[in-house]
C-alpha cells in the first residue's frame, strides 16, 4: 500500500541535479564526500512533534465512559458512547475508552493500528503552571529549570551524523520553541515563503539585492558568516524552485486553514522536498479550556477537531511517505476530574497524547488509568500520572530516528519503554 | 599600660595615614582618569580605538561620533559612561508620554490583569453570564473590552509594549549608552521571561528598579535586589517555597498569608540557578546538597500580595521592604549548611541576605562573572589570562562592576586583533545598530521589536533562565540571516512602518551621482572605520548594469503607489527623495557581512 520510492525516481534528485544555479547544493556535496554518512540520498526519517499548549483535557478526548466516578464529577461535560439523537456519542474504541466524536478521523487510523493512545501521561514534577510544566517537558528535565538546551535540540545531535542541511531541525513557528533551544543547527520558520531575500512588489530589486548578498557573503572574511550565507542562499533557492507558494497536496487534501494545518502543510512540503529533516515541530493552541469546554460541540470539540483534521491531511497528503513518519502531540498536563463552575475544568496533572505512524504499536490505548475513585486521584483530584513523558518520548526517537542515548536526550531519568512503538 | 597606649598612638597614626592615602588615592580617582587604554601598542590609531570603543559600550557609533571620541579623549569618554550622568532630556521627554512606564507594581497589577483575571472578575460581576462565555466570540470580546474600559483597565499586551518600546528608544537614544548595555547584559544574565504569566507583569519595574540602577554598582547588590524582586521570585518560584521544620512564628494566621496551590513545600528552583547561573556558575563548587541546603536557607523570601490591603506587616521576624515580603511562618529555622558555612538556627530572614552574600563574594562568583563580561565584550573566547585578571579586580574591589570593566579594557587582549570585530551582534545589536547608523528616527518602536524577534531574539521573551547565549554561532543560522539581509533592506527603502530614515540627509543633503557613487559614499558613512575596499570592488561591476538598474526602477515604480497601510510618515519618506538605488545600496550594506560584526 505505501510505495517506498526509490532515490532515483525520487523528486529530490531532480530538484538537486538539475534546475539549481549551482547544480548540487554544497552541503549534500559534502556530505555525499563524507565517510560518515554514506548514502546523502536515502530518504530520512522525520520526527513531528506536535506541542498543545495550555493543557488538553485528556479525560474528554479520550474518555473512560464506563467510569462511573467521571460521570458524577462532570454533569455537564460527560459524554457517553451511547448512540444519541444530537450525535454527541463518543466513538467507542475498546468497550473502555471513548474518542471524541470531533475526532471521528482518528477512528481509522486507530482500527488500522497506526494510531496509538498513551493514557495517564504527565510529567513526575507535580506543578501545575503551564510555564513550568512546559519547560520541563521541552527542556526534558522536569526538575531542572537550568538546562539550557531542548530535548529535541538534543536529539539532532544523536542523530550519529552531522546535521547535513540547513533543515535538520525546523520548527514552523515565529519563534524558536524552547524544545529547540540549543547547539545544534535548528531553524525556525514562520512561513516557508518569506524564506527569501524580499523587496514588496519588487522582484527585480530583490533579485539583485539577492546577488549582491551572496557575492558579499561569498567573500567575507568570516567563516561563520561565509559557511552560514553559502547555506541560506542554498536553501533559499531550494525553496523557491519548490514553488511552495502554489503547493498543491496529494490525494487532493484539503488541510484545515488554521495555524496547525499551515504547519503541518509546510511540513508536508519540506519531507516531499527530500531536505534532510529529521525533525520538525508545530504548535497548537487554545487548550486551556477553564471557561464553557463544551462536549460535542463548542470550544474542545473545535481543537479536537482541527488536531485530528490537521494531523489526518498530513498524514493523507504524505502518503508516499508514511514509513518515514511519525508523529507524535504532547500537552503539559491534564486537567482536573471534576469539572468546574464555569464550565471548564482547571490545572491537573496527566493527560494522553497520540502517536500516528506505521511503526507504531497502534490500536492501543497504552499506559494505565486506574478508576477514577478518589483514592486513585492524585491528590485526591486528578487523573494519576502513570507515564513518565521521557518513557514515550525516549521511546519513540529509539524507534523512529533511532536514538538510544537517554542519558544525554533525558538526563537523570532511568526508566523503562512500554511498548508505544513495534519492535 | 605605658605599652598599651603606646601601641593605641601606632595604630592611630596607622589608620590616619591609611585614610589619607585612600582618600587622596579616591579623589584622584574620581577627578581624573587614573587608567590609560594600551590601543597603540595592539597597533590601532586613536579613530580605530574610538571605533573599537562605541563598537563594545555602545548599540553602535552614530555618524560623526568617533570623531567626537576622539575630541574628547577616549578615556575620557569611557569614563563618562562609567558614569552614567549625561543628560537625556529629550529622550526623557519622549518616554514621558508612556503611561506605564512610572508604575508601581502594585499599580501595574491593578490596572493590567491578565485574561484569567479579566474572564474571572466579570463572572464574579455578572457582567457576563458564566454560561454564554466564549459562545459568541465578537460579542463576548466586546462586553469584555467594554468591561475593561468601564474598570480603567488595560490589556496586558500595552503594558509590554511600552515596556519594550521604551528599551529600543533608550538603547537608540540614550546619550548614556554604556548603562544601557549592561542592563540588557544583567537582565539577561539574571534572566526572567515574559512567556510566564505570573511574573510578566512585574518585569518592567524589574528592569526599571532592580537591574539599570545597579547595572554598574556592586555586584551583591544587584544580587539581592534580584531575589527580592517579585519577578525573580515566581519566575524561579521561591515564592511559594515552603521550610518542611518550621518551628516557631507560627502564631501568625496562615489564613492572611494565603498559601499559593502549589506551595506544598521545599521549592529549589531558585536555589539551584542563583548558584548555577547567577553566581558560581555550573563548575563552581557545589553539590545538590548545597541546592536542597540554599533552599531551605531561603523558604519565607516570598512577595508581600497586592490585591489585598497593603498595610506594612510589622510583627517580629517578618521584613516587608517594597514588594518583598520574609515571612517567618515559612522558614525554615533549623541549622543549614551551604559549601561548609553554617545558617541557623532561628537566623530568620538574616540567613538568606548571609547565603546571597557569601555567594556574591565567591571566588567562583568572581571568575564566572568575570568570564561572562569577558564574552560579552571582548570576544566569544577570552582567555584565561584576561578572565583570572578581571576576577582578581572583582574579589579585590569587592564586585565593582566599574572596576571590573575598566581592568577588562585596560589590557592589551581588549585591543587585540583577537577581538577587534570578533563579535558578532545580536538582532537587537544590528536593529538599533542600524537605527543609529542612518539616524533613523523611531516613531513605531515596536516594529523594531517584530524585526527583532523575526531574527531570532525576541527579547523578554527567552524562556530559559540562562538567557540568551552570547555567541555569534548562536545568532548566524540559516533562516535568521536573511531575515538580517532583508532587515536592511526594508530600513534603508523605508518600509518599516513608523520608522523614518533620510538617506539625502545623512549624506548632508547631497544625491550621490551614481550607484557606486553611492555605495563608496555611503559605506564610509556606515562603517567609517573599516577598510571597505573588498565589498565595494565587488558590487561594483553588478551597480554598472545599466539593464539591471532600470528594471530595479521600472519594477520599483510599479509598486511606488503609497500602501493603504501606510502612515504619513511613510508617505513622506517616499518624497524625501530616497531613489530605489540608494535605498538598495544602504541595505546591501546594512545587511553586508561586515556589518553584522562588531
Amino acid at each position: 500500500m505505501v510505495s517506498r520510492r526509490g532515490f532515483l525516481k525520487s523528486g529530490g534528485l531532480a530538484l538537486f541535479g538539475v534546475g539549481l544555479m549551482g547544480g548540487i547544493p554544497s552541503f549534500i556535496a559534502e556530505a555525499a564526500a563524507s565517510a560518515k554518512y554514506q548514502a546523502p540520498y536515502k530518504k530520512k526519517k522525520t520526527l513531528v512533534c506536535i506541542f498543545q499548549r495550555g493543557a488538553m483535557d485528556g479525560l474528554m478526548a479520550v474518555t473512560p465512559f464506563t467510569d462511573e466516578y467521571l460521570k458524577a464529577a462532570r454533569p455537564t461535560l460527560f459524554m457517553s458512547a451511547a448512540r444519541n439523537a444530537n450525535g454527541n456519542s463518543l466513538i467507542d474504541l475498546d468497550g473502555r475508552f471513548g474518542l471524541h466524536p470531533a475526532m471521528q478521523g482518528f477512528e481509522p487510523l486507530f482500527r488500522e493500528k497506526r494510531l496509538g493512545i498513551v493514557h495517564g501521561i504527565g510529567s513526575p514534577n507535580t506543578t501545575r503552571s503551564h510555564f513550568d510544566a512546559q519547560d520541563y517537558m521541552e527542556s526534558g528535565t522536569p526538575f531542572n529549570k537550568g538546562t539550557s538546551s531542548g530535548w529535541l535540540n538534543r536529539a539532532v545531535g544523536l542523530l550519529g551524523h552531522d546535521a547535513l542541511t540547513p533543515f535538520t531541525a525546523v520548527s514552523l513557528t515565529s519563534a524558536m520553541p524552547r524544545s529547540f533551544y540549543g547547539d545544534n543547527p535548528s531553524v525556525s520558520i514562520n512561513n516557508l515563503q518569506e524564506f527569501a531575500i524580499q523587496m514588496r512588489g519588487n522582484q527585480a530589486g530583490a533579485n539583485l539585492a539577492a546577488k549582491s548578498f551572496e557575492d558579499l557573503y561569498d567573500q567575507t572574511a568570516s567563516g561563520l558568516l561565509k559557511d552560514t550565507g553559502k547555506e541560506s542562499f542554498e536553501a533559499m533557492k531550494m525553496l523557491q524552485k519548490a514553488d511552495t507558494k502554489n503547493y498543491k497536496p496529494a490525494n487532493n487534501v484539503i488541510y484545515p486553514t488554521s495555524a496547525l494545518g499551515n504547519s503541518l502543510k509546510q511540513i508536508a512540503q519540506l519531507i516531499k522536498m527530500d531536505v534532510g529533516m529529521e525533525v520538525a515541530f508545530a504548535e497548537s493552541n487554545g487548550w486551556d479550556t477553564h471557561f464553557n469546554q463544551g462536549a460535542g460541540n463548542g470550544i474542545f470539540a473545535r481543537n479536537v477537531e482541527d488536531l485530528s483534521n490537521s494531523m489526518i491531511s498530513f498524514w493523507n497528503d504524505l502518503s508516499a511517505y508514511q514509513d518515514e513518519v511519525t508523529v507524535m502531540t504532547m500537552t503539559e498536563f491534564g486537567r482536573t476530574i471534576h469539572q468546574n463552575g464555569t464550565g471548564g475544568t482547571d490545572h491537573g496533572r496527566a493527560s494522553c497524547n497520540f502517536i500516528l505512524g506505521n511503526d507504531v504499536n497502534g490500536g492501543l490505548i497504552h499506559g494505565d488509568v486506574k478508576p477514577l475513585a478518589v483514592e486513585n486521584l492524585e491528590d485526591g483530584r486528578d487523573l494519576a500520572v502513570t507515564t513518565d513523558f521521557r518513557s514515550v518520548f525516549s521511546e519513540v526517537a529509539d524507534k523512529h530516528l533511532h536514538i538510544s542515548n537517554d542519558r544525554i536526550l533525558f538526563p537523570d531519568w532511568k526508566g523503562d519503554q512500554i511498548g508505544v512503538m513495534k519492535g | 599600660m605605658k605599652t598599651t597606649y603606646k601601641q593605641l598612638t601606632w595604630f592611630c597614626a596607622i589608620i590616619s595615614v591609611v585614610i589619607i592615602f585612600s582618600s587622596f588615592y579616591s579623589n584622584r580617582e574620581s577627578s581624573k582618569n587614573t587608567f590609560l587604554f594600551p590601543y597603540k601598542q595592539a597597533g590601532l590609531n586613536e579613530r580605530q580605538a574610538a571605533a573599537h570603543l562605541l563598537s563594545r559600550f555602545t548599540y553602535g557609533a552614530t555618524p560623526g561620533e568617533i570623531d567626537e571620541v576622539v575630541k574628547i579623549g577616549l578615556e575620557k569618554w569611557f569614563q563618562n559612561q562609567l558614569s552614567g550622568d549625561l543628560p537625556d532630556d529629550s529622550l526623557n521627554l519622549v518616554l514621558s508620554s508612556f503611561d506605564a512606564l512610572a508604575l508601581s507594581n502594585k499599580e501595574v497589577a491593578a490596572k493590567y490583569p491578565n485574561q484569567g483575571q479579566i474572564l474571572r472578575m466579570v463572572v464574579k460581576d455578572g457582567t457576563v453570564d458564566k454560561d454564554s462565555v466564549k459562545k459568541d466570540g465578537k460579542v463576548y470580546r466586546d462586553v469584555l473590552q467594554q468591561y475593561m474600559q468601564n474598570n480603567g483597565l488595560k490589556p496586558r499586551q500595552d503594558l509590554y509594549r511600552q515596556f519594550i518600546s521604551q528599551k529600543v528608544l533608550r538603547a537608540a537614544y540614550s546619550k548614556n549608552q554604556l548603562q544601557e548595555v549592561m542592563t540588557s547584559f544583567w537582565f539577561n544574565h539574571f534572566n526572567v521571561s515574559i512567556t510566564k504569566n505570573d511574573c510578566a507583569a512585574f518585569i518592567p519595574a524589574y528592569e526599571r528598579d532592580v537591574i539599570r540602577p545597579n547595572a554598574m554598582g556592586k555586584f551583591s547588590n544587584l544580587l539581592v535586589a534580584t531575589a527580592q524582586s517579585p519577578a525573580m521570585l515566581y519566575f524561579l518560584d521561591n515564592f511559594s517555597s515552603v521550610g518542611t521544620k518550621v518551628t516557631s512564628g507560627s502564631t501568625m494566621s496562615m489564613a492572611k498569608m494565603r498559601k499559593p496551590k502549589s506551595a506544598r513545600g521545599l521549592n529549589e528552583n531558585y536555589a539551584r540557578e542563583v548558584m548555577e547561573l547567577h553566581t558560581l556558575g555550573v563548575d563552581g563548587g557545589y553539590t545538590q546538597l548545597d541546592v536542597t541546603e540554599a533552599a531551605r536557607v531561603l523558604t519565607g523570601w516570598t512577595v508581600y500580595p497586592m490585591g489585598v490591603d497593603t498595610n506594612p506587616i510589622e510583627r517580629p521576624g517578618f521584613v516587608h521592604e517594597g514588594d518583598f515580603l520574609f515571612t517567618p511562618n515559612r522558614h525554615d529555622n533549623s541549622v543549614k549548611t551551604v559549601l561548609g558555612a553554617s545558617f541557623g538556627p532561628d537566623g530568620g530572614y538574616q540567613e538568606g541576605q548571609q547565603l546571597l552574600n557569601m555567594l556574591a563574594h565567591h571566588s567562583s562568583t568572581a571568575k564566572f562573572i568575570s568570564g561572562k563580561i569577558a564574552i560579552r565584550f571582548v570576544s566569544d573566547h577570552p582567555s584565561e589570562k584576561l578572565i583570572d585578571k578581571m576576577a582578581q579586580v572583582f574579589r579585590d574591589k569587592d564586585g565593582d562592576i566599574k572596576q571590573v570593566l575598566i581592568a577588562m579594557v585596560t589590557t592589551s587582549e581588549f585591543w587585540s586583533a583577537t577581538s577587534v570585530r570578533e563579535k558578532t551582534k545580536s538582532p537587537f545589536e544590528l536593529a538599533i545598530g542600524a537605527v543609529r547608523s542612518v539616524h533613523a528616527d523611531i516613531k513605531q518602536p515596536y516594529q523594531l521589536f517584530n524585526w527583532i524577534s523575526r531574527m531570532g531574539e525576541k527579547m523578554y521573551y527567552y524562556q530559559a533562565p540562562t538567557g540568551f547565549p552570547d555567541k555569534g554561532q548562536y545568532w548566524i543560522n540559516t533562516g535568521a540571516l536573511l531575515n538580517r539581509m532583508n532587515f536592511g533592506l526594508a530600513l534603508a527603502s523605508g518600509r518599516i512602518p513608523g520608522v523614518r530614515v533620510d538617506l539625502i540627509a545623512l549624506n548632508n543633503h547631497h544625491e550621490p551621482e551614481s550607484a557606486q557613487a553611492a555605495l563608496r559614499i555611503y559605506s564610509q558613512l556606515i562603517m567609517p572605520d573599516r577598510d571597505l575596499a573588498a565589498t565595494i570592488k565587488r558590487l561594483t561591476p553588478m551597480l554598472n548594469d545599466p539593464e539591471l538598474i532600470k528594471k530595479v526602477d521600472v519594477a520599483s515604480a510599479k509598486v511606488s503607489a503609497p500602501q493603504a497601510d501606510m502612515d504619513q510618515d511613510e508617505v513622506k519618506t517616499k518624497v524625501l527623495g530616497n531613489s530605489t538605488m540608494l535605498a538598495q545600496v544602504v541595505g546591501v550594506i546594512l545587511g553586508s557581512p561586515e556589518y553584522q560584526r562588531r
